[in-house]
């Protein structure tokens, strides 16, 4: 330990020094990789530099990224969100706490065509924002369910964020997919039972205007909901029965999205290039940090800190709960100042070795720190969610952090309910064909 | 001079996108004759066995195209992510210090991966290395998109560098207003 303790803590001023001035996280990783195999390793740094990153960049798995993030792209640039609000309306208006639930159905649904939570932010909140509103909801509710479940965009599938951790610790992305299901319902039905409770307790809060809803009005919702419906199901059904792998499914779920947007007529010239041209910038960022990554891990073994890391959590015998806790407080100090992404992507060049000695199956890991990046999400300073959902209610960032307080509370709770029933997780993707 | 790098940088993004596309399309592809063998073996008792060769090979070279040659693209959108919030509190002459510093540090190492890059293109064309599939495609040809990306992504840091020196901001738009990835 002591021989490792200070090289490993120079790499870890380097790195928060290089991220805190302001240098690219995927630059930050390479030259903190490439510092480290030059103290540690006698290999030539700069080819293994160039390999790994090659090795890293063409894989069959990581080319549901570019796919799923265009996908997001093709309907966050549709009337999807219109349809939403006009399609959910007549079923929430009966439940305690009415159109509210609509921010968090809303959500739910949308995270599971869009990998992204601040896309799911935005989606929903540019229609449901001003509709609630107007309509006399309690705007710290309306804030706070929109940033709390459109955290779900990161753990619902398909998902980004699941499909970097896959790519970067070598898991199977389809059963982290179908692992991120059961708890993305579980958290739907918290905030959902948060909203009904909270509506109860503070009626005077609530509108009192009563909305009536036939039922002819319903069943012609599913007209406007139906067709987003069987996108879902069909991507993630094929992925669940083995049919498609996610690549294929991202495929079919870019071709639905866009017989979508052409039949209801979103889909023009202009449309589709912005979106193919965004998507194509996202997901290069994004592959540039998993390559700066892989590097970062492959530099890192040369290092041996992971192990040694690994071997002294194991003196510490910590039980499992414990060494989770550290963890998660550990996380949540990092999503502070870090996106998830990087938050994912440093974890497991340094964590992982330490997770399987302590005998923790890394599928259940990797749903564990999408929920805790989640919490990430909502937490000031760098939240990415507070940032949509500033600029679309035009209230301050900490406003909207407050607001979304109880939620983030309902995120930890649902950490502590994984991490003692694991089967939440781990239940679907077991039963897998 | 600036016309002629962005008309660079954007010709880098559009490859990309078609990159992107092509990868759609093969998928799309792969999955349709994986639907007609199934509806086949429905009502024959046997599966054509229609596949396009090394398509899952072919996709990851295409996603590496993808990948690298938008990278300069992304770096002028302002899409690579980096931690604002120290450098946004301070005042622009400090910002634009640590614009001039980040660009610095990534023209350095960029450059640096882009050579080895190259030369790792060369030894895989010098070895006669091939993809191990059923297309044996020289694996050298797919390499070329990370040199070549590389390569201009260290342009693009240095034209950074300079703009910044010059007092011009580099970046079309607000960083991270892409949110695509979050």
């Amino acid at each position: 330990m002591g021989d490792i303790l200070l090289p490993a803590f120079v790499i870890l001023i380097v790195l928060f020094g290089l991220l805190g001035s302001g240098v690219w996280v995927a630059i930050s990783l390479l030259v903190v990789a490439a510092v480290a195999m030059e103290v540690f390793a006698s290999s030539p740094t700069g080819a293994i530099m160039a390999s790994t990153i090659w090795g890293a960049s063409n894989l069959w798995s990581l080319a549901a990224l570019p796919l799923f993030i265009w996908m997001g792209d093709i309907l966050f640039r549709s009337r999807l969100s219109d349809d939403m609000f006009e399609g959910l309306q007549p079923w929430m208006g009966a439940l305690p706490g009415k159109l509210l639930h609509v921010n968090i159905i809303g959500c739910g649904i949308f995270a599971a065509v869009s990998g992204s939570s601040a896309a799911t932010a935005a989606t929903i909140g540019k229609i449901s924002i001003p509709e609630l509103k107007r309509r006399g909801y309690d705007e710290k509710m309306i804030l706070g369910t929109l940033a709390g479940s459109a955290t779900l965009g990161l753990l619902i599938p398909p998902s980004i964020i699941l499909i970097v951790y896959g790519v970067a610790t070598e898991q199977s992305i389809a059963r982290l997919f179908v692992a991120g299901v059961g708890p993305g319902i579980m958290l739907v039905g918290m905030f959902m039972s948060y909203v009904i409770i909270w509506s109860l307790l503070n009626k005077k809060r609530m509108p009192g205007e009563k909305e009536q809803f036939t039922w002819k009005q319903r069943f012609h919702s599913i007209k406007s909901l139906g067709p987003v419906v069987l996108l879902i199901i069909g991507v993630i059904g094929s992925i669940y029965s083995g049919i498609a792998s996610p690549t294929d499914a991202a495929a079919v779920g870019v071709f639905l999205a866009l017989c979508l947007t052409k039949y209801t007529g979103d889909l023009t010239k202009e449309t589709f290039i912005d979106g193919i041209l965004s998507a194509t910038r996202t997901s290069c960022m994004i592959a540039f940090i998993l390559a700066g990554a892989a590097f970062l891990t492959t530099a890192m073994g040369f290092t041996g800190i992971p192990a040694t890391l690994a071997t002294w959590i194991g003196e510490m015998q910590l039980s499992q709960y414990q060494l989770l806790a550290a963890l998660t407080v550990f996380f949540i100090i990092m999503g502070c100042f870090l996106d998830g992404i990087s938050v994912v992507v440093l974890t497991t060049a340094v964590i992982l070795p330490m997770i399987e000695t302590a005998g923790i199956d890394p599928l259940w890991f990797g749903v564990f720190i999408v929920i805790v990046v989640e919490m990430s999400q909502i937490t000031p300073p760098v939240g990415f969610n507070l940032f949509v959902i500033q600029s679309l209610s035009g209230r301050n960032i900490l406003v909207v952090a407050k607001a979304a307080l109880p939620f983030f509370l309902i995120l930890i709770a649902a950490v502590g309910a994984i991490t003692v029933f694991p089967e939440i997780v781990t239940w679907l993707p077991n039963n897998m064909s | 001079m600036r016309a002629f790098l962005d008309n660079i940088y954007r010709i880098g993004g559009i490859l990309s996108a078609l990159f992107m596309f092509a990868i759609f399309t093969i998928v799309l592809l792969q999955v349709g004759a994986n639907l007609i063998d199934f509806i086949a073996s429905g009502l024959t008792g046997e599966a054509i066995g229609l596949a396009i060769p090394s398509y899952a090979e072919i996709a990851g070279f295409m996603l590496a195209g993808t990948s690298f040659l938008a990278l300069p693209y992304a770096l002028r959108h302002g899409t690579h992510i980096r931690v604002n919030l120290f450098i946004q509190r301070m005042g622009p002459r400090t910002q634009q210090v640590a614009d001039a510093w980040s660009f610095l540090v990534g023209f350095i190492l960029v450059s640096w991966l882009s050579y080895h890059a190259w030369t790792l293109v060369y030894e895989s064309y010098d070895y006669g290395d091939l993809s191990p599939g059923l297309i044996a495609v020289p694996i050298w040809i797919p390499q070329i998109t990370l040199a070549l990306g590389t390569t201009l992504l260290a342009i693009a840091m240095l034209d950074g560098f300079i703009s910044t020196l010059m007092e011009k901001r580099f970046f079309i738009s607000d960083t991270n207003e892409e949110i695509g990835a979050e």
